[in-house]
């Protein structure tokens, strides 16, 4: 029981990556309603780069996040222009395909420049878990936590508590409308990519930490990961990224516990079936973006 | 019209993209020889693929370089033709129908994963000089792809792979021979990886069961590509035993270590899986990697080796490792059975010529390796035909770098 107990810890933390991933997909997809499948390049594109001001000069772990975060704000910019600019109206699927194309391309890319070999990242958390009574919690794992918490508390207040978030809202549930009312459509879209790949470029950062490498295989991770949760939580749903991030993260640890890893994902997609089933709007299931 | 003429000037693109590379000049009459490989050369295994690539181009050059090979009188240069099949099985049939029929090589060296030559291996022909069979009469000597029993799927497959179940045989009598006092065990494994599922339930679970010293306490599995084991290592923490067996690859051993590391756990002695010997490990997770000793076939233990290890990263970058030393082995060996072979090396002779070069290798016997011996067995060996044996050493991860903590007297004077 104590162990089970510590894999849900456990789960839960390491579901706030889950959530931030989900919340990136999620953005994207209520603002364009459009799915930008290359977001998990961004996101293994901000964490490579975020390791070239320390292969440099030893920098410390803000200056990583920020040159990160940089990095995936010109490759989400790059996504946005080369994927999604030139796709006319009503062509909602071909984004899909395009962004498909780009995600292979950034990957392959990264897999040539390493030869696909990880590469090491520096934790600044330190490799020891702490001990909290019985259990045992890994400081990485509370990092993502808190991290988790940041950045979904200010996309919440940009979102309710600014002007650009009324945008955003507008933009996502009626774009004719915020047109005729003087919202820029594309100005909004811009602005969410620079906004879902900050995000991604911090995303990167804790995965990576996470791992303890970046390697050529973390889009589609992420990339999977981030599909599951959207879905799971509901389509275009800020919450139900956060609930499904949560929910997916505590079930994958405690079915590999009870069950092993070759049931792990069996059950998380029975999951996904069942809820799409029963209730196909997802988990939340109610628009907030 | 002007449509039908777009359509026109694109039909004669792919026509000649189609026959370009057919009517290409090649063979004897322009001084070549072509030899091929697929590789996982893009993907999560590119690593591995890249090596033995630079490896068997290194053997390609120096041969070259020392005038080429002689074939009916005339020196002819080696051509490296290779393919890309990342890792993949789809893309490994498609590549293998290319080295046959479009590539056209004498014989190909690879694949990387054991998933790929599985397929790859069933489209070869089951039996020589089979009419009815219409499998694919390619020579296969392969340097990677390291599942036990491979060789049998084809009498057009021979390996100079490790033999694992013999390296964890022997891991197993010298623990309990040299270390009696280490008597549990636990095991993790990559139950998605043909390899690594085939090492704990092919290998070391027979040799456990068969010295009958070692208690296992616990074995847990997870993905090639997973990289949250807290759940797993809890149970490893739990089960307290003295040797972790981590039957994993470097892509899911470096988290693993992490999240060891992270709940203390800490066996008095971890081994690791074949293909762990190699530098990947060394750059993705060098301090948590420390202490690890892995089995392999290769180490830079005599001027030879060292002289190939410089080399192959100084020209390509190239890792040499277990499985990649095994392409330059077979290249240069091929070599001498092509001058031996009496070939007419065109294109109307690749059939005959491949079947010669194969009839040759199932008669060499023993040769000389990098470092030592090796033993290719004949094709009527009743437990694995046109396998080799060879030396095994021991290597342990020491200040970031592979030293050699075990190998066998005869090998020690080199």
């Amino acid at each position: 029981m104590l162990d089970a107990t510590e894999q849900f810890i456990n789960g839960l933390m390491f579901g706030c990556l889950y959530a931030l991933i989900g919340g990136g997909f999620t953005i994207l997809f209520g603002v364009m309603r459009r799915f930008n499948m290359a977001y998990g390049s961004t996101i293994m594109a901000g964490a490579y780069v975020a390791l070239v001001p320390v292969y440099l000069f030893r920098a410390p772990a803000w200056l990583m996040v920020l040159t990160g975060i940089a990095a995936a704000v010109l490759v989400g910019l790059l996504v946005e222009f080369c994927c999604f600019r030139f796709i006319k109206k009503g062509h909602e699927l071909a984004p899909l395909m395009t962004t498909i194309g780009m995600l292979i391309v950034i990957n392959e890319a990264i897999v040539h420049a390493t030869d696909a070999v990880g590469l090491k990242y520096p934790s600044p958390f330190g490799d020891v878990a702490l001990e909290l009574g019985q259990f045992l919690v890994r400081r990485d794992y509370l990092a993502v936590l808190v991290a988790g918490v940041v950045c979904f508390t200010l996309i919440f207040l940009l979102l309710y508590r600014t002007r650009f978030g009324r945008a955003m809202r507008a933009v996502a549930e009626r774009p004719e409308a915020a047109q005729i009312l003087g919202v820029s459509v594309r100005r909004v879209n811009v602005l969410t990519f620079v906004l879902t790949s900050a995000l991604a470029g911090v995303i990167g950062f804790f995965a990576a930490v996470s791992v303890g490498s970046a390697r050529p295989d973390m889009a589609f991770f992420v990339t999977g990961k981030g599909l599951v949760v959207m879905v799971l939580g509901g389509l275009g749903s800020l919450p139900g990224a956060i609930v499904g991030g949560l929910v997916l993260g505590v079930l994958e640890f405690e079915a590999t516990w009870f069950l092993g890893a070759t049931y792990r994902d069996i059950l998380a997609f029975v999951i996904l079936f069942l809820v799409l089933v029963f209730r196909p709007q997802g988990l939340v299931g109610t628009r907030t973006t | 019209m002007k449509r039908l003429t777009g359509f026109k000037v694109i039909a004669l693109v792919a026509v000649a993209l189609l026959l370009g590379p057919v009517a290409a000049p090649a063979f004897q009459g322009e001084g070549t020889l072509r030899i091929g490989g697929m590789w996982a050369l893009s993907g999560g295994a590119a690593f591995f693929g890249k090596a033995a690539l630079g490896l068997a181009t290194l053997a390609a050059d120096e041969i070259n370089e020392a005038g080429g090979v002689t074939v009916a009188g005339k020196r002819v240069k080696i051509t490296m033709h290779p393919q890309d099949d990342a890792c993949n099985a789809e893309q490994g049939l498609a590549a293998v129908r290319r080295l046959a029929t479009v590539d056209k090589v004498l014989f190909s060296l690879g694949p990387t994963c054991s998933s790929v030559a599985e397929p790859v291996f069933g489209t070869l022909q089951k039996k020589l000089g089979d009419s009815g069979d219409t499998g694919l009469q390619l020579l296969f000597f392969t340097d990677t792809a390291t599942k036990f029993g491979l060789a049998k799927l084809s009498p057009w497959v021979f390996r100079n792979t490790p033999d694992e179940p013999a390296m964890y045989d022997f891991i197993v009598k010298y623990l309990k021979e040299t270390k009696p006092e280490l008597k549990t065990v636990m095991v993790s494994y990559e139950s998605d990886f043909a390899h690594s599922a085939a090492t704990w339930k092919g290998a070391l679970e027979p040799a456990l069961k068969k010295y009958g010293h070692h208690e296992i306490k616990e074995v847990v599995d997870w993905r090639w590509l997973d990289t949250e084991m807290g759940a797993q290592i809890t149970k490893l923490r739990r089960a307290n035993a003295d040797v972790y067996f981590a039957l994993a690859h470097t892509t899911s051993m470096c988290p693993s270590l992490k999240e060891m590391k992270s709940q203390r756990v800490r066996p008095k002695m971890i081994i690791g899986i074949t293909s762990l010997a190699g530098t990947e490990v060394l750059i993705n997770c060098p301090d948590l990697a420390e202490g690890v000793i892995s089995p392999t076939n290769f180490a830079p233990i005599n001027p030879k080796a060292k002289q190939i290890a410089d080399k192959s990263w100084e020209k390509y970058k190239a890792d040499s490792n277990i499985h990649s030393v095994p392409a330059y082995e077979n290249v240069h060996l091929i070599k001498g059975l092509i001058e031996k072979a009496q070939l007419k090396n065109t294109e109307e002779s690749l059939l005959e010529d491949r079947r010669k070069v194969r009839d040759l290798l199932a008669k060499v016997g023993t040769f000389q390796g990098v470092i030592g011996k090796i033993t290719l067995h004949p094709e009527d060996h009743p437990v694995k035909p046109r396998d080799v044996d060879k030396d095994m050493l021991l290597v342990q991860v020491k200040n970031a770098k592979w030293s050699v903590f075990w190998a066998p007297p005869h090998l020690k004077g080199n």
